[in-house]
């Protein structure tokens, strides 16, 4: 049994403070993590070992060896609880940031697999950054916002806090979306052409990134 | 935020420090590279660990303690020395990536006064210097490589504080020379 004590949660734990600094969100580490609540077992079981022989009615002071041992692993198994939850809090501060500020986690983590390793391989769901469990949160967490906003339909609550400087927006369109319908007739949204349109029609279009603002509001 | 699960306070208190046990156990040998350890010898263990070995006394109050701790090597003579002479000259970030994290953890443990107020003058000289550099960053560089030494050397909370936002100049006023909001729009294709 070679336990590190602690070391993969601190591995955990690094990588946490990195995802803080970094704008996108590193790939799930379920590896590292299942190492973790290994040795967290690893340290019950070596536990329940040293408590064995004195079924129920063990005194530190007589056998203080046995007593620092059985200290150690419940510390080791209390820190990595702790990194773990760490961890996970961490990212789940992340994801419900984004779930905010409108960013379609979802469909953007499978267009970005797509994007980033050939077409052909735009189906591999499993090569995405979370886990089966976030994503279904981010889920869940996206119905549960959606049901609250509902309840104001005249504001957007996961709206801009800056107000609008112009009524008008220069955009760019990043995708070809086809034909959308604005006060003033419909336009076409082919790639890279420019517009100069009402601010409120496109916002939704530019949190699903279709569109890109120009200039700097 | 220092909560229970601040990676900041975790990544603090996973430093080492130099430990000393006084009892052993075989299944303390992961520890000790897995050879039992020996009691009496010199371990480095985790802050979290040593911490609690060196306040628990399973035998009574009046009994030895698991372990006792001493002073790392980063809040030793040598680097005490070198702090009183000048703040700016030691690269705290070679020392211990959290200096001053472990500095307060340690001084909860021993209470020693004179170290205590080494690390509160550095504090003091080291924001200056690195409230100066931020400002200033074209002449530090412009200086040499002097600059890039000393914001390399910084520990974790001095770098959590020298995030200045960039000053942005002002927007320039946009002059209206757009179409009246009752046109068509203007439709470019590049």
């Amino acid at each position: 049994m070679s336990q590190r004590f602690a070391e993969l949660g601190n591995k955990l734990i690094r990588d946490a403070k990195r995802t803080q600094n970094l704008p996108d969100l590193p790939s799930y580490q379920s590896e590292t993590v299942r190492a973790t609540v290994r040795e967290v077992r690893d340290l019950d079981r070596e536990l329940e070992h040293l408590k064995a022989p004195f079924a129920g009615s063990f005194d530190p002071s007589s056998e203080p060896a046995i007593a620092c041992a059985m200290l150690v692993n419940h510390l080791s198994m209390r820190r990595n609880k702790r990194c773990l939850l760490a961890y996970h809090r961490v990212r789940s501060d992340r994801l419900e940031e984004m779930c905010w500020k409108g960013v379609d986690i979802l469909n953007s983590e499978q267009g970005a697999d797509g994007r980033g390793r050939g077409e052909n391989e735009a189906q591999g769901g499993s090569k995405s950054s979370l886990s089966p469990e976030e994503e279904e949160y981010v889920r869940q967490y996206e119905d549960l916002l959606a049901a609250y906003k509902g309840q104001w339909t005249d504001i957007d609550l996961t709206g801009s806090l800056e107000p609008p400087k112009d009524l008008f927006i220069d955009v760019r369109v990043l995708k070809n979306a086809g034909e959308i319908q604005t006060e003033y007739g419909a336009i076409n949204l082919t790639k890279n052409s420019q517009f100069y349109v009402r601010q409120g029609d496109v916002d939704r279009l530019i949190q699903q990134g279709y569109l890109q603002r120009l200039g700097w509001t | 935020m220092a909560s229970y699960t601040s990676p900041t306070l975790l990544l603090t208190t996973a430093q080492k420090i130099p430990t000393t046990l006084s009892l052993t156990h075989p299944s303390l040998s992961p520890l000790n590279a897995n050879t039992p350890p020996v009691p009496g010898s010199k371990l480095d263990l985790p802050l979290w660990l040593a911490e609690m070995l060196a306040v628990s006394k399973p035998a009574g109050p009046e009994s030895e303690a698991l372990a006792t701790v001493d002073m790392p090597q980063a809040l030793g003579g040598r680097v005490m020395n070198a702090l009183r002479a000048g703040g700016g000259s030691v690269e705290l970030r070679g020392q211990a990536m959290a200096w001053y994290g472990l500095a307060a953890s340690m001084l909860e443990l021993f209470e020693d006064e004179e170290v205590a107020t080494v690390v509160c003058d550095t504090f003091k000289t080291r924001a200056l210097l690195i409230s100066d550099r931020a400002q200033n960053t074209k002449t530090a560089q412009q200086q040499g490589g002097d600059g890039s030494d000393f914001m390399g050397g910084l520990d974790e909370t001095e770098r959590a504080r020298n995030d200045p936002p960039s000053p942005s100049p002002p927007p320039l006023p946009r002059i209206p020379n757009r179409h009246p909001p009752n046109c068509t729009p203007r439709i470019t294709t590049s």
